[in-house]
Order: structure tokens, then sequence, then C-alpha cells
């Protein structure tokens, strides 16, 4: 089988592996085609400028990689895509920059994203939003927006290193038509990344095809100490896997994924591609998640009482900005964290303090946790079934920014409902292109049972050939 | 005192070798501020706290020490507000499930109830320059002390008196330093919360007292305080309360309309442990021997009184050792439990010392011991002696030598008094014995009545009969 889509990653490995590549000047015409990309899309919030001067060890430098602004670079600023942490040049790296750099990855820049994963549409943050490299008048989805973008519109070899916390790795994948791969909660060290809802964050990978994502993923997983809720198992080079058998696989529909609240043709894509994976030998049956509908309201409840509690730490003392020393410690603070936190993080910490005040606590947070063991639960019965689900990525195409401004919080919020439930459970996914839809490309879902990771790559490898 | 009910809350620093969350030293001697930090205890974006275990065993020994329950299993919450001297804004610490419950303490005859032990981390350190935590000008934050791991153990309102807490927290100190989870040589803390209140009034709440006399004075303050209020007939409001310890008094820090809420989630970065009945018994099989059974231990093996016994048991762990080894090298335990007891304790009370940061050594005091024994040194010269000797830190040999009235010197001391009262010497040789009493006397004073009688006699006799015989 040859797959339809050449991978400019696998090919560069191919050219290095014979030699056949000027390492000294390739990372600063990286660096060069990445400020053009600045120019015509805006997906960085920093270039890693550096590189492109005298002195830098050019030999180690072999591949690309951009990374979300909330995954912490030693001597990289790192915003989060807030001006509360504008200044913020980590001390360290987080433990997937570390392994990127083992590989022999560099950094090229670090991506646009909404200010701490705060949002759907990557429009949320401070420095400026990244525009979808199909329509520049729509979005890239986010919140790893400037991630996707890179991935969908870069010309060179490129891994884009994204996080998910409720869908932010398969909602700018299906905007963008590009490859996303969140893996299972505690695959890939949290170590250095910074903290949104530590019980669902996820850094994963976004590729122009399956393989770059799979690579990316193999690269960056593994077991870490530094990260208590890291998964203890072996690394797994995802890429072979690709191409591998799916003959006996069942693909569970879920039909609470089908409403009538998702774009016809966004489902009409899903279930073609789903048919089309018939010739590989797939059979497919619905099946039934009946809590769907509660995910958006526990989601959003656990993620803002966690978020709320992550944001606490940014007060103006010991990093980030600061502000003239008057008044008390309060007053200090609190003028700072009004001034330099945006809009949609001022909605989730106010609501995230609200859900787990005491008198409130019980009907909110904890109520929120017993809908995500309900989940969970719903999730495992359906994987007794089959061995992966398959939904729609996104239940809209990328909007233009205007439609996004006129969204109420509400209906912005109710955009992840395709994503959230797999992310309250930690479950790996997938996004691939499904098809277009007005000119613009759609994606479809796989979701895995915990550590199918594999399955995943070998299933949306088989989707890149239908 | 009828009606008066005391709770106590006490924040232990636990002898870990290092933070909580971290791999920073806890040991606090000789650091600089800020010192001992990194982006886990300094809450750095994108750091995650990754827990030390032998923590868990530390406050799995001090439940068990104290007769509670050890939970099954143990998570961890955040504790959220904003002060300075919390790096993250929230402290990581056990809300819903504490590692241990339900046991108790006995003080006197009363049993104390012991609520609740749990582990949390240590906030940093202020200093407030420039007045105290009500109206300093600025406050400066070291967080050598953000992270390290806390033990709190807490007690049900079932003191009546403030001297009863006084006792327990003796007790619970001496019990703490036995389980080798407090360490105070390394600089660690013990610091206690005292909420109390009067015939079923509004519970005062006094934070942060350092020293287990100020936690007395405090409550002595607060009770004095409180029925000075009911006498004017002025309502005893829920509140939270500050020890001034220049004054001795406590002043108001908020009222309970401003006490705050702390938003407890279970910390998302830290996972479940399980607590299985092996590791507990594997803890509770390793336990040291505790106080009381050493008491018991120290009466049978030494002989000693139980008051003496738990004196030396009781007022720090490393007193008894000290006194463990010196039986070990200088086999008379009762001379050893007096000469410590009597004067020992006294010269380093005096300099408000332990044992342990005092230049006092076993083999220098059983050196001087054996000094008494033999006779080299008085037991009055003794007495003189210990006191530079707990002072200097150098050996009774070395301290003696230097002194005047050292052996060494008696004998120039008798030549020249004999010298100076020739008439004294012909009335002695002419067989008065009442000139040798006037000669002693003499060299009494010369040797500002540091030489021995005996001692002086002797060398008295040696040159009369030397000088007979010329
Ligand atoms: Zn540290």
């Amino acid at each position: 089988m040859v797959p339809l889509i050449q991978s400019l990653v696998k090919k560069h490995l191919e050219r290095l592996a014979a030699e056949d590549v000027n390492l000294d000047d390739f990372a600063p015409k990286v660096i060069e085609k990445a400020k053009a990309l600045q120019e015509r899309f805006s997906p960085f919030i920093t270039i890693n400028e550096k590189l492109a001067s005298e002195n830098m060890p050019r030999h180690v430098m072999k591949l690309p990689f951009s990374v979300k602004d909330n995954i912490c670079t030693r001597g990289i600023r790192t915003t989060a895509g807030s001006k509360i942490l504008e200044p913020y040049v980590p001390p360290f790296d987080a433990t997937c920059i570390h392994q990127i750099k083992n590989a022999g990855g560099f950094v090229v820049g670090k991506t646009m994203m909404d200010e701490f994963g705060f949002g759907t549409f990557a429009t949320n943050c401070a420095y400026g939003a990244p525009k979808n490299p199909i329509d520049p008048t729509r979005v890239c989805g986010g919140s790893s927006g400037g991630a996707a973008c890179v991935a969908a519109a870069a010309e060179f070899p490129h891994i884009a290193i994204a996080q998910s916390t409720g869908g932010s790795i398969t909602a700018p994948a299906a905007f963008t038509g590009t490859v996303g791969i969140t893996p299972t909660y505690g695959r890939v060290s949290r170590w250095g990344l910074i903290d949104y809802a530590n019980s669902m964050d996820r850094i994963g990978a976004i590729g122009k095809c399956v393989y770059d994502a799979a690579l990316g993923l193999s690269i960056i997983s593994g077991y870490d100490p530094m990260d208590s809720t890291s998964l203890n198992a072996p690394k797994t080079d995802y890429t072979a896997l690709l191409g591998s058998e799916i003959k006996h696989l069942r693909v569970g529909v879920p039909v609470e994924y089908f409403g009538a609240d998702v774009d016809e043709s966004i489902k009409r894509n899903a279930l073609d591609m789903i048919k089309g994976l018939e010739s590989f030998g797939v059979t497919w049956e619905e099946v039934s998640l009946p809590s769907t509908k509660y995910a958006i309201s526990a989601y959003y409840l656990i993620a803002m009482s966690e978020a709320s509690t992550n944001l606490a730490k940014f007060c103006g003392l010991r990093y980030g900005m600061e502000g003239p020393l008057d008044g008390n410690y309060e007053q200090y603070f609190a003028q700072l964290r009004g001034k330099y936190f945006g809009e949609e993080a001022k909605r989730r910490i106010i609501l995230g303090t609200y859900a787990r005040m005491s008198g409130y606590r019980d009907a909110y947070y904890l109520k929120a946790l017993k809908v995500r063991a309900k989940i969970i639960g719903e999730f495992r019965k359906a994987f007794g079934r089959v061995g992966v689900i398959a939904t729609p990525s996104m239940p809209i195409i990328a909007p233009r920014f205007d439609e996004v401004k006129k969204l109420t919080p509400v209906e912005n919020y109710a955009m992840d409902r395709m994503t959230v439930p797999s992310n309250l459970a930690g479950l790996p996914t997938i996004s691939v292109p499904s098809g277009t839809s007005s000119g613009m490309p759609t994606g479809i879902q796989f979701i895995g049972n915990y550590e199918q990771e594999g399955t995943l790559v070998a299933v949306a490898g088989a989707c890149e050939q239908v | 005192m009828a009606g008066v009910m005391i709770g106590i809350e006490v924040h232990c620093q636990l002898n870990t070798e290092s933070k909580l969350f971290c791999s920073n030293s806890n040991d606090m001697r000789n650091k600089k501020p800020n010192e001992s930090v990194c982006p886990i205890c300094l809450g750095y974006p994108g750091s995650k706290p990754v827990i030390n275990k032998h923590a868990i065993e530390l406050g799995m020994r001090i439940g068990l020490a104290l007769d509670c329950k050890i939970a099954d299993s143990m998570f961890f919450s955040r504790k959220t507000y904003f002060y300075p001297d919390m790096s993250k804004s929230y402290q990581i610490t056990q809300y819903e499930v504490p590692l241990a419950t339900e046991g108790y303490l006995t003080v006197g005859d009363t049993k104390i109830r012991i609520r609740r032990v749990h582990i949390e981390e240590d906030p940093a350190k202020l200093m407030h320059v420039g007045g105290d935590i009500t109206n300093a000008e600025y406050v400066l934050i070291d967080y050598n002390r953000s992270g390290v791991a806390l033990a709190e153990i807490v007690t049900e309102p079932d003191f009546t008196t403030p001297k009863q807490v006084h006792q327990f927290l003796d007790n619970l100190l001496s019990i703490l330093e036995h389980l080798g989870v407090y360490d105070s040589s390394k600089e660690a803390t013990l610091r206690c919360d005292a909420n109390i209140s009067l015939d079923g009034g509004e519970r005062v709440e006094v934070k942060n007292i350092t020293g287990f006399e100020n936690v007395e004075k405090a409550l002595n303050f607060e009770i004095i305080r409180q029925n000075g209020m009911k006498r004017m007939e002025v309502k005893v409001e829920r509140e939270t309360r500050h020890f001034d310890s220049d004054s001795n008094t406590t002043k108001s820090l908020r009222k309970k309309e401003y006490e705050e809420d702390y938003g407890y989630i279970f910390d998302p970065d830290l996972p479940v442990i399980k607590i299985s009945k092996e590791w507990v018994s594997s803890i509770k099989k390793n336990m040291p021997e505790l106080p009381d059974q050493r008491v018991k231990r120290f009466v049978k093996q030494y002989a000693l009184d139980e008051y003496t016994a738990s004196v030396l048991i009781y007022a720090d762990k490393n007193l008894a050792d000290f006194y463990e080894e010196c039986c070990r090298n200088y086999n008379k335990p009762q001379t050893v439990a007096n000469w410590m007891m009597n004067y020992l304790l006294k010269s380093l009370n005096w300099r408000s010392e332990r044992i342990k940061n005092s230049k006092v050594r076993v083999g220098t005091f059983v050196e001087l011991l054996t000094l008494i024994e033999n006779g080299t040194i008085t037991e009055r010269y003794a007495k003189e002696l210990i006191k530079e000797y707990v002072d200097t830190g150098i050996s009774p040999k070395e301290l003696m030598k230097k002194s005047s009235s050292g052996k060494i010197d008696l004998d120039a001391v008798v030549k020249k008094v004999l010298e100076e009262n020739k008439k004294a010497v012909d009335e002695y040789r002419s067989g008065k014995q009442e000139a040798l009493k006037f000669l002693l006397g003499r060299v009494l004073v010369a040797t500002n009545k540091q030489a021995d009688p005996k001692l002086i006699n002797e060398a008295l006799l040696k040159q009369l009969g030397a000088s007979i015989a010329q």
C-alpha cells in the first residue's frame, strides 16, 4: 500500500540518514521560513531566533519542532498565552523538551494558544490569533491553534508539540486538516507543562500526516519520575504500527455524537470514512454513551476548579509581570491580576472558585467528579465490545473570526462536546481529516481504550488511504 | 477554672532528608535565606510535586505512638489562600481523610483525645520588618522553609487549664524526639495554634505561637481577657488572634466574617497512595522505644527513682541518650544521674542550651566524674568547674591545669605560706597542733578556698616533715 500523503518528516529523516542535509544552514533556514509563516498566519508567540546566530551547535539540530507556549523551554520565553507571564523565561526544560533535544530535535518557536488553554478557537490569546492557512478569515481552532497552523502551513519538515485539556489537539487538527494525537493520560510527562487542569492535561503531537504525529508521540512519551501521574509503560515506536493489520477491528459509533447538533456534512464525512474502512476488514456497530450530555458541565466544573487553584500562583512575585509596590499584599496582587489576566481567565477563576467554595462544593465540584466516574464507566463498558470509538472531531467546520466573536460563553463551551468526554476519561484519541465541507477540512476522531495509541495510529493510517 | 475548653494544633517539622515534594534539603543549619530552594518549592509554573514517602512513614509513627487509627489510603488536597508565605497560593495538605485519626495521649490523669494527624507542606518563613504581623512596614520571605514536611497534630478541646497544655506539649515533644520524627538540633521547629472558649462561648483561635511557655502565657492571657469581657457583659466573638511575645498579650487578626473559605479540591498532581496493612505493621515493628517505656526501663536498669528517670527522659531526649552513654562509660548510674540533674542541667539551662547543641561531651563529662571519684578534685571544686566546662567544653583536666587551685600549684602555695609564716611553723614544730590548723587556713585562703583541705593537709605535713629533716 502506498500512502496518499508523503511525509516531509520521513523524507527528511531519510536524507539525514544519507547525510544529504547541510546542517550548517538547516536550522537558520527553518527559522527564516518560520518568520515567513509568522508574516502570513501569525502562529508563533516567540520564534527561537537565537538558533540563527553564529555560535549555536548546529550539528545536533536535525529535526524542527514547534512547541505550544505552555510548555517550559529553558532560555526561551514561555508565556502560556498570557500577559501575566510576558517576561517569563523558564530556568528548566519540560521533560518532553529534553526528549526532543535527545532525539536531535530543536525548537523553532513557541506557538500561539488561548491564554492558559482557555478556549476552543485560539482567539483568547494575549498576543494575537493564528489564521487558518486554508482560509485566513477563519480560526485555526484551539487551544493549540498555533501548533496546528504551523503543522498545516509549514513547507519544511516539522512536528508540532501540542497539548489538550478538553480537546485542544483534536479541535485545531480538525479545523486545519492536520492529524492530532492525544495520548493516554500520563503517557507523556507533564513536568514542565504550565497547568490548566492537571487531572486532564495531556501533551501530544500534531503533524501534516499520521506518520509525523506518531513520530512526535514516540519521541515525547515515556515514564518520568518527575510527574507523579506518569504512566509506567515502556516507550513505543508508534510509526512502526503504521500499516499494521486492522482486519478484525470493531469500530463503535456512538449515537450521542451524531445528533442534530452536528453539521450534516461532517457526520456524512465521518460515516463515509467508517464505511471506507470496511475495505480493510473493519466492522462497525452502534454503541451508546448515555452520560455524554453531562460531560460539558462536568468538564467545565472540574477544569475551572483546578484552573482557579493553578492560576492562584500568578501574583507578581518571583516571576512574570510585576507591578508598582503600592498598598498591601492583597491590593498589590489584586491590581496586578486584574491588569494582566484576560477576560476568559478571569471568568474561569471566578467560576472555578465558586464551584469549590464550601456550600457549593458538594453540588458542583464533587458532583462533577461523580459524573466523570460515570462517563469513564460507560467508556469501559463500550470498550468491552469495540476496539475503537469513532466520532466527528468537531460539530462544525472552522468558523470565521467574526462568527466566533458572536458566540456566548455557553455556546462557546458547547463546541467541545465531541472532545470533552474522552478528555474527562483520559483516553487516547487521534483526529484525522475525513474530507471537506464548504472548502474547509472536516475531521474524524477515534477514541481508543487506555494505552491503545498503537491501534489509533493503525486505523488513522488506514484513513489516509481511504 | 470551670468551663474552660482548650484544643490545640501542633505543627511539627519532620526529620526527613529532603522536603515533602522536592529534593531540597530540610536541614536549616547554616543556610542563607532562599538557598535551599528549587522550582517545585518556589511554585514555578510547570513544576510538579513528587511525594517523599519517608514523610508518610514518619507521620504513621506519630499516629501509632498516639494510638490512632491509620487510614488505608492517603491523598492530598489543595487549600487555596492568598498569602505571601505560600509560593503556589495553595498549600498541599490533607483535608477529607487524614493519615491518622482517633488517638489519645494521657497527661497526668487526663486523657487528651487526638482528633487527627495529617501531613502537609510548610509555608515559607516571613520576616516582618519594622513591626509585627499587624503593622510591619514590609515583609521579607525566606523560601528555605517552603515545602518542608510537616505533621499537623490536632487534639479535641479536652484541656481545661493552660498548664495542662504545657505538660501535654512537653510529653508530645519527647515522644516526637524518641520517634526520631523531630530533631530540634537541625533547627526544626514545633509551632502551636490554640483555640479556647469559656463557658460554651465563641471559640477564639490564637495562631502561630512558638515556645511552650508562650502557649501557656497566651492561654492565660485569653482566660483573663475573656473573663474580663464577660464581667463587662461584652460578647466574646469568634476570631483569630496573634500572640505578641514582647507584651505577652494577644492581638486580633481577623473576625469570623473574614474567615477564609479555602475551596479545597483534590490535588490532581498527586495520585492516591495505598497504605497496606503490611506497610503499617512494618512501621509498627520498627517503632523506636517510647518515653513511657524508657522511664520504666531506666527505673529497672539503672535503679533510678521514677521522678529522676522522667526528668531525664521528658526534659530532652538527647539528655536521656547522653545519660545512657555516660553509664556505658562510667558504671555508677546514680552518680551520673545526680551530677546531671543537680549541676549539668542547671548550667545548660542557665545558658538556655540543649545538650545536643552544647559543648558537653560524654568523654569529658565522665572524666570529670572520675576526677571526683579519685579525689583529684573536691566536689566543691567540681561544682565550680562544671560551669566553666559547660561554657567552654574544655576537658576538666585541662581546666585544672589552667586553674590556680590545681594540684600542681598546691605545693608551691604551701611552700610560700610556710615561708611567710615562720612563727607558726616554729610553733608547730614545738608541738602546737593548732598551728597546723592555722597554716591550713592560710593555704585555703591563698587558693581562694578552691583546694581540698585533705590535700592541703597532706602537702603541709610533707613539707613540714621535709623542713624538719633539714
Ligand atoms: Zn525545592
